[in-house]
């Protein structure tokens, strides 16, 4: 007969130690903390889109996590493989960014300056753009805006 | 003794003109010129207020859009750390009704194919 245990009360937090098992090939995780992870979201969406699309039409066909793990693994892969290039290539501009994200309550209206900087290396060294779908047709993307109502009131 | 007589006579040049004339001096500019700023400002501010409105709209889907592209991923490694805990689960439970015979460790309760997620996280 098992008891329940309230998870709150618990001394100490359950982690099931049981690796995965054998069959399932090893990828590592991304392992990065939110405010990185914000700062290449759009560079993610535009460098993964396939991989991404292909795992959440997987998603869709069925909810179990094991319908989908290699697609998942993929999905990681190029995620993994995305941040490491932004390391390389745009290594300041990436760090000052989420560091401004990391201090700014993690919007990005305040770290425009920033952002900026880091998508023109991206962009220039790693050819991906940041696109936000569903911009009005013919208004300039929030994120270039020259003179935002919103931004950074201290200067 | 006595003063001697002096007869009380107006300051040299005459008293000056009785001040009986409004004195209404300018004090700043008339009520239309007020309301007529008043009015500019506030039409500037409410103008001022849509654009930040829209403005605010496109942030907010630029929020939701960098999380979107999150989703996958985020999803990808929860995944995977849900099906190692099942499969130790599974372990468990086969480990324990190994004497039972018959019974199919991680067998779902329902007669079909459709995945419901475990609803303990361990049993103890």
């Amino acid at each position: 007969m098992s008891l329940f245990h309230d998870p709150a009360t618990a001394s100490t937090p359950y982690k099931d130690p049981t690796p995965l098992p054998d069959n399932v090939p090893k990828v590592a995780e991304v392992g990065t903390t939110s405010a990185p992870l914000k700062s290449a979201s759009f560079f993610i969406g535009a460098h993964c889109k396939e991989f991404n699309e292909d795992f959440m039409l997987c998603k869709q066909e069925n909810r179990d996590p094991a319908h989908c793990l290699k697609e998942g693994r993929r999905v990681t892969r190029c995620a993994a493989d995305l941040i490491n290039k932004l390391r390389e290539n745009c290594f300041k501009e990436f760090e000052e960014h989420w560091s401004c994200l990391e201090y700014n309550n993690q919007e990005f209206y305040p770290c425009r300056k920033p952002e900026k900087a880091l998508n023109k290396c991206v962009f220039e060294k790693l050819g991906l753009s940041k696109t936000i779908p569903g911009t009005p047709e013919g208004k300039t993307p929030v994120h270039e805006l020259e003179n935002p109502i919103f931004k950074r009131q201290q200067k | 003794m006595s003063t001697p007589y002096r007869q009380d006579m107006p300051p040299a040049g005459g008293f000056e003109a009785i001040k009986y004339k409004r004195n209404l001096p300018f004090r700043g500019p008339g009520g239309v010129v007020i309301l007529a700023g008043v009015t500019a400002i506030s039409a500037f501010g409410f103008y001022r207020m849509g654009k930040g409105n829209l403005e605010q709209r496109e942030l907010q889907r630029e929020k939701v859009w960098s999380r979107l592209h999150l989703v996958p991923l985020l999803v990808a490694e929860g995944d995977r750390d849900a099906y190692r805990r099942e499969q130790a689960a599974v372990a468990r439970e086969s480990e324990i009704m190994k004497d039972v015979k018959d019974w199919e460790a991680g067998k779902s309760v329902y007669n079909d194919s459709r995945y419901r997620p475990s609803n303990t996280i361990v049993v103890l």
